[in-house]
Parts: structure tokens; C-alpha cells; sequence
């Protein structure tokens, strides 16, 4: 009998719809006690790896599968998916999808529920879980009140109840704060130490790496590239793909010739009112509900060339602060004057004109039947004439690098691809500022970084304003952040002058970086903060 | 599903006294009988219900104000449409009383446009606003009233089965999530300058114009209901017989709704039966016209 929970055998699988395999001959074995951490870009797959492991492969997935999966010896292949279940756990990316219970009690208990067990039993085993991941204190509230961090514990503690011998998590921080992350990161660490087999997936390598994970893999198209201890990974991978912790980037990145600068917002300064305020938060106060105020007197100007970062916690009021500025909120008390013009008294469709919102989830605008028409929709809307249409969309096009794909169907195209899109279909309205809600959740490093170079650099902008949960990306693209917190503006200046307290870091449940220290170390010396690759050169 | 109905426990709800297995049957008890009359005089007994539920529900005005106004304004406006047109009507009388006529004082293509007020119509529309508003009241405490957290329970406690009840409980609960997406999407497309109160043209030109709202809610429904159906089979649902972990226990005053409610409903089926109960306009009235 093998002495390993689990063991992956030269495990492939194409799903049925697709071509070319989604993973191709992966073998390795997973430990009792030991936290595996699986990387790589998005694509690679990580999550068709964790599917054929929970058995969703070939269950819910169709295609073609060659290898085996063997847990505690048996293979899954003739398993039931509720014999898996109960050895295998499976934690997905977004608990909001994941929860199905009303109460915290309610679905701890799911699964034991399903295998129609006795309802001490069912009792029993949802108090141990939820005392083993010190969450007791939340039995019996709703979960729709739980915060970020405390509904992936929730979905921890569903799968735990169940008792199983392998965790699978994939990207469980995807939509977390830093403190949140680092909490569900410690509860990993606490479960692998209680002799659990954790499976990691992750994009955010360098958080994972602060629980000493014992291995770690490194997917690339659908094959393992690397397979060992965390130290070695950095001598393996390109420090752009990887988020890796700064240090090591320095360390590495010293060989090659230093990063090209990149220009930031070249549209802005060519204006000769450089201090010109673009849009104004006057005291601005808002409630969804008459006695509950979530945003309290806010008071801001945004000029041209700011580009801003927008930290805090999850539900701290950071999108509904955004909101105001396009005008899909009204202020209860105070004024947002855009351009101008109090947003009371004008429509959302002109405000449009002047300030584009990409929302945090390319699904919820894209629907037309081609990449060209969904650019053409918001020119169309505000009655631009038709060759002026067609040139703002292959502008824009050209800008996010998506020409060849004018007349594809952009639902069929990548996630990452897809939010290119939707930024493309601001870019064609030719508005001035940009407002971006989370961009870079759910692509990967590399993906991302890409991104928010070619973005900053794009001449159409005169202002940006992005919210964040990375303290990297606030402080190595922005001139200026704001921290939120409780619907109210904590704190408003120079990534220095903002991210330099570590206190008050911890007191927005944001976690310093090793970057953030490293250009805080030496700002003397560089007068601003720059990315590790820059840093190497200094 | 992560959206929540406007449920919170209310002290001294009359609604929330009840185990919610009991007021769902009395509610649908109390939702055939109602339709099974058009007579006003038959009607306002379960207005009068329907009020007293309202009344006592513990609901605060400003928290189904939105909701209430809304439906109130579909209530009303579907009734004048009936008062004016005279439309759905006439399938339950057959003559008309005429009080008054208005005649256009111009034509269009032969077309003199007239509005018509009978002694018929007015009463329709008042039997009409008494039933639906009747049942539109106690349809919408129904979720700021029952715990979500209960819904499984209750359908399983009415005889549906394990997977019947489940899914009865998540589409419960579906719908708010549902709401807030469409939401968002409409926020989005706003946010590119659409402008749904100012779609114009014909009937299939308007379906199409809201596509952007739709086509993106859809493949969003779509894509949830995929994670949720995951989620569900990663923990072994459906696999057979499930344990429910809350309890539901019957008090009298449960027995005691469930009995009035079959009453009402057995007594207005026999009512019907017997040919009482469907549309009635006063004598006296239709004498003097």
C-alpha cells in the first residue's frame, strides 16, 4: 500500500470542447503535513489539475483522461463523487459561490447533511471544525454578513466537517484583503501541521510563501517545469512570471539589463493647466439605506495626472466611493462636481464622456456578438458619428493590443483578454479618466503587470484611479493613495507619505510587502518607490 | 448566494409566531380561495386578512417601502387600465350599465376615441384591486417574514422531496442574488452611456436593445449556477436520503392556521360550487343606469 494520501501518475486530460490537453503527463505525491504550493500563469492548469484530483474530472468535465489519481491507494476513477468527498476537499476561488448555507452553522453542516449522518454527529463535527479554525464566535450568524476573510474560513470549515485526509484550495486569496489572506493563510498553514496534505493553487506566490510551504510546483501550458523546495523556484522561474518576494527579484534581476522606465500618463502633462481639478468630492455622505450611512464626509479632488491607488479592507466602501464619481450614486449629503458639473444634475451617459468606470468583472458588460461591436456600444450611445466610431474602436483596439481579435466574440475570449476588452471599450468612449474596479483580480502576475504598464501608458488618459488590494501596485504605478476604511478617507497622499506607517498598514488590514520595505529602506537614495527590477539597478 | 432577503426576527410578528410550514400552507390556502371569487362582498373578508397580517407583521414602513410602493403602483395601474379599456372584464359579465360616455371631439381614420364608465367596469376594477392587492400583501411579507435559513425545511416539511426542497430554497435565494447582478450589469452599461428609459422603436427592435442588459445577466446566471452546482456535488448532494438540521416542531396555534386555512379554502371552493362568489355589481346600482 503506498504510504501517500495521495499520488498523481502521469495524469493528462483535453476537455471534450477544446483542443489540445489542458494538462499533459503530470505525476507527484502529495505528503500528510505538508502545504504544496501550486503555481503558474493563468491557463496552465492548475485548476484542471485540482478538478481530475476532487473527481469534477470526468464527472461534471467531459474529455479525454490518461493517467491515475490514486488516494489512499484507491483510484478516484471508480470512486463516487461522495466517496472522494469525504477524502478529498475541495475549497473554491470565490466563497460567495461556494457558500450555499444562510447560516455559518447551516453550511458547516452542508455536507455532513448530504451523507445523511445523525445530527449530533452532524453537531459534533461542525463544533470541531469551526473551534479548529477559532470561528466558533460565528455559528450562528448569517453569512452573507461575514466578511471577506471570515467566508473563505466559513468555506474552510464546511470541508473540513467532512474530515478530509487532502485540502484543495484553488486561489482561495483571489478576492481577499491582505489581512484577510494572510488569516486564511495561517489557518492552511495550521491544518497541514494537524497532518492535512495541502494542495495550494495560487497567484500570489510571495504571501504563500510567508507560511513555509514545504514544496512547491511550477505549472507552464499544461506541464509541471518545476517541482521542490520554495528556495529553488526562484532559480527556476523568470522573476516576471512569478511574483516572488522582493529580495530574490533584486537578487536575480541584477544579472539582466535594467527595466525599460515607462512613461506615465503622456496625455496629462501636455496640458498647460497641469493643477486643473478634473472631478471633486465636497463633503459627500451616501447610505443604501436611510439610517445607515456607509460613506461619511468625503472630501477629495482628483487633478490631472493623478494617478491613484485606492486601498482598504473588503466592504470598507471603496466601490460605492467610485460610484459617486460616474454618478451611479448620488451623494445624501454633499456634492461630486465632474468636470465641472454636480453629478445630481446630470445623466450618467454624460458623465460617461468625460470619466470611464471598468467595472471589476468583464461578464457583467460584455454581449455583443463581436469584439468591434462591443467597442462601438458606448461611442454609439453618446451619438458619435459613424467614422468616428470606427476610428475610436480600432484606437482603441490597437491600444490594448487586440486588433487581430476585432471580430472575435469577446465571450469566447480569455478572462484576461476579456478585461482588455472591457478597458478597450472605455478607451473608445474617449473619456479622460480612467476608474478601474479591482483590474488586476484573477489574472496572473505577468498578465497583470503587462497590463498596467500598457494601460499608464496609454496617451487618451488625463487621470486614473484604481482600486486595490495590492500594496505593490498602489505603490510601484501611483502617484498618490488613499487608504478607506469604514466609509471614510483615512489617508490621502504620496505612496511614501501613506504606506510608510505600518501601523496604520495593520489598522486597514493591509500587510506590508517586502517591496514596500525595501523602497521605504531606500527612498532616500531613490526619492520614489519603483518596482524590484528597478530597484537592482540603483 | 450571497445576497440576503430583507428577513430579520421581529418581535411580536404576528407572521413570525407561526412555524413557517404553517403559514406557507395557510398562504396558499388563503391564495386559492381569494382567487376563486370575483364578488367584493366575498373578497373583502380576506382584504381585511391581508391588512390585519400587514398590520401586525412587524415589518417597518421604510423597509418595504420600495417594494410596496411598487407593487401598489402595479396594482393600481393595471386596475384603471381594466376601468378604462373595460378589457379581461367582460369575460365575467355580460352587460353593461353605462354611467357616463366621453367622446373624442375628433377622429382618427373614421375612429372617434370614447371612453365608456358602466357601472360594470367601475366594480370590476374595484374586485380586481381588492384581490390582487389582497394577495400581493401577503405575498410580499413573505420574505421579510420567513428565516431563509428555513426555507429547505419547510418545503421538505410539506411533503417535497430532499432535492425538491433544495432547490426550492436556493432559487428562493437566488432571486435576490439574480437582482444584484442585473444591477451591476445595469450599472455597467450605464456607465457606457445606455440608457434604458430611452429605448424606442418597435416591439423586436426594443427586445434587442436590452441585450446588453440581458445577454451579460444570463451568461452570469449561467456561470453561478455552474459554481454552485460544483460546490454542491464536492459535498456529496443528492447522493441519497439527507439529514435537515433544523427542526420544525407543529405548536396548536399552528394546527390551529393550517385548520382556518383549509377551512377558507373548503369553504369557498363549496361556495363556488353552489354558484356564489363570482362577479357582483348592486342591483339598485345597475337600476339606476
Amino acid at each position: 500500500m503506498t504510504p501517500f494520501p495521495l499520488v498523481v501518475d502521469n495524469l493528462s486530460f483535453r476537455y471534450r470542447d477544446r483542443q489540445g490537453a489542458a494538462i499533459h503527463n503530470i505525476s507527484f505525491e502529495a505528503k500528510p503535513g505538508e502545504v504544496l504550493l501550486i503555481a503558474g500563469a493563468s491557463g496552465c492548469g492548475k485548476t484542471t489539475l485540482i478538478r481530475c484530483i476532487n473527481g469534477l474530472i470526468p464527472r461534471s468535465y467531459k474529455g479525454d483522461m490518461s493517467g491515475e489519481v490514486l488516494v489512499f491507494g484507491g483510484n478516484v476513477k471508480s470512486w463516487k463523487l461522495s466517496q472522494i468527498s469525504q477524502k478529498v476537499g475541495t475549497v473554491l476561488q470565490d466563497p460567495e459561490r461556494q457558500i450555499l448555507g444562510t447560516k455559518v452553522l447551516n453550511e458547516a453542516a452542508f455536507g455532513l447533511e448530504n451523507l445523511g449522518m445523525a445530527r449530533e454527529e452532524i453537531f459534533q463535527r461542525v463544533d470541531e471544525a469551526l473551534n479548529f479554525l477559532k470561528i466558533t464566535h460565528l455559528r450562528n450568524r448569517e453569512t452573507f454578513s461575514l466578511s471577506g476573510g471570515e467566508k473563505q474560513k466559513v468555506a474552510l470549515a464546511g470541508v473540513l466537517a467532512m474530515r478530509p485526509s487532502i485540502l484543495l484550495l484553488d486561489e482561495p486569496l483571489a478576492s481577499l484583503d491582505p489581512a484577510s489572506a494572510q488569516d486564511t493563510l495561517d489557518a492552511v498553514r495550521m491544518l497541514a501541521d494537524q497532518g492535512l496534505s495541502v494542495l495550494l493553487v495560487e497567484h500570489r506566490v510571495e504571501d504563500v510563501l510567508r507560511i513555509n510551504p514545504e514544496r512547491v510546483m511550477f505549472m507552464s501550458e499544461g506541464q509541471v517545469r518545476y517541482l521542490g523546495d520554495a528556495a529553488g523556484l526562484s532559480k527556476v522561474v523568470d522573476y516576471r512570471e512569478v511574483k516572488l518576494p522582493a529580495e530574490q527579484i533584486v537578487e536575480r534581476a541584477k544579472l539582466d539589463p535594467p527595466p525599460v522606465a515607462i512613461q506615465i500618463l503622456p496625455g496629462a502633462t501636455k496640458s498647460a493647466s497641469k493643477d486643473d481639478a478634473l472631478v471633486t468630492f465636497q463633503d459627500v455622505a451616501f447610505g443604501y439605506e436611510s439610517e445607515r450611512e456607509v460613506l461619511h464626509g468625503i472630501n477629495l479632488t482628483i487633478n490631472r495626472g493623478d494617478v491613484i491607488a485606492v486601498l482598504g479592507p473588503n466592504g470598507a466602501g471603496k466601490t460605492t466611493f467610485v460610484k459617486h464619481a460616474i454618478g451611479l450614486l448620488k451623494p445624501k449629503s454633499g456634492s461630486v462636481i465632474v468636470d465641472g458639473r454636480d453629478t445630481r444634475e446630470a445623466s450618467v451617459a454624460e458623465i460617461a464622456s468625460m470619466l470611464g468606470y471598468v467595472f471589476q468583472s468583464p461578464s457583467h458588460m460584455l454581449f455583443a456578438p463581436t469584439v468591434h461591436d462591443e467597442l462601438a456600444f458606448g461611442p454609439t450611445n453618446m451619438k458619435h458619428a459613424k467614422d468616428q466610431i470606427e476610428l475610436e474602436v480600432k484606437e482603441a483596439l490597437k491600444m490594448v493590443n487586440l486588433s487581430e481579435k476585432e471580430n472575435d466574440p469577446p465571450l469566447a475570449l480569455s478572462f484576461g483578454q476579456q478585461k482588455r476588452v472591457s478597458i478597450a471599450a472605455i478607451l473608445a468612449m474617449r473619456s479622460r479618466i480612467l476608474v478601474m474596479d479591482e483590474p488586476t483580480a484573477g489574472q496572473d502576475y505577468q498578465n497583470y503587470m503587462n497590463f498596467m504598464d500598457a494601460i499608464l501608458q496609454m496617451p487618451a488618459f488625463e487621470a486614473i484611479l484604481f482600486i486595490t488590494h495590492d500594496v505593490d501596485l498602489a505603490a510601484i504605478y501611483a502617484n498618490r493613495v488613499l487608504i478607506v476604511n469604514d466609509g471614510r478617507l483615512v489617508a490621502d497622499g504620496t505612496p511614501q507619505e501613506t504606506l510608510h506607517d505600518f501601523d496604520r498598514l495593520k489598522a486597514n488590514r493591509l500587510v506590508p510587502t517586502s517591496l514596500l520595505a525595501m523602497n521605504l529602506k531606500r527612498f532616500n537614495e531613490t526619492g520614489r518607490f519603483m518596482r524590484a527590477e528597478a530597484l537592482a539597478h540603483i | 448566494m450571497l445576497v440576503a432577503w430583507r428577513y430579520r426576527k421581529r418581535e411580536n410578528s404576528f407572521i413570525q409566531s407561526f412555524d413557517p410550514r404553517a403559514w406557507v400552507i395557510f398562504y396558499g390556502c388563503f391564495l386559492f380561495a381569494t382567487l376563486s371569487f370575483w364578488d367584493v362582498r366575498f373578497l373583502l373578508p380576506f382584504f381585511v386578512i391581508a391588512v390585519f397580517v400587514l398590520l401586525t407583521s412587524g415589518v417597518k414602513w421604510h423597509e418595504m417601502r420600495r417594494a410596496f410602493l411598487f407593487i401598489l403602483g402595479f396594482v393600481f395601474f393595471f386596475a384603471i387600465l381594466t376601468f378604462l379599456t373595460g378589457r379581461g372584464g367582460t369575460e365575467v359579465y355580460k352587460q353593461e350599465h353605462l354611467i357616463r360616455e366621453f367622446r373624442a371631439s375628433f377622429s382618427i381614420l373614421g375612429w372617434t376615441p370614447a371612453l365608456k364608465i358602466t357601472v360594470e367596469r367601475a366594480f370590476f376594477a374595484v374586485s380586481q384591486l381588492v384581490r390582487v392587492f389582497s394577495i400581493a400583501v401577503m405575498t410580499i411579507l413573505i420574505p421579510y417574514s420567513l428565516d431563509p435559513a428555513l426555507y429547505g425545511i419547510t418545503f421538505k416539511g410539506i411533503g417535497l422531496p430532499d432535492k425538491f426542497a433544495y432547490a426550492m430554497d436556493l432559487t428562493m435565494r437566488f432571486i435576490p442574488t439574480f437582482g444584484r447582478d442585473f444591477q451591476l450589469t445595469m450599472d455597467a452599461q450605464r456607465a457606457r452611456g445606455y440608457e434604458l428609459d430611452k429605448i424606442s422603436g418597435g416591439i423586436i427592435q426594443q427586445v434587442r436593445k436590452l441585450g446588453p442588459i440581458f445577454v451579460p445577466v444570463t451568461i452570469h446566471a449561467i456561470i453561478a449556477s455552474e459554481d454552485i452546482i460544483d460546490a454542491m456535488d464536492l459535498r456529496a448532494f443528492g447522493i441519497g436520503p439527507r439529514t435537515w438540521l433544523d427542526v420544525l416542531t407543529y405548536q396548536t396555534r399552528d394546527r390551529i392556521l393550517i385548520a382556518f386555512g383549509v377551512l377558507i379554502l373548503a369553504a369557498s371552493l363549496v361556495v363556488g360550487i353552489m354558484g356564489y362568489g363570482s362577479f357582483w355589481v348592486p342591483e339598485s346600482l345597475m337600476k339606476m343606469f
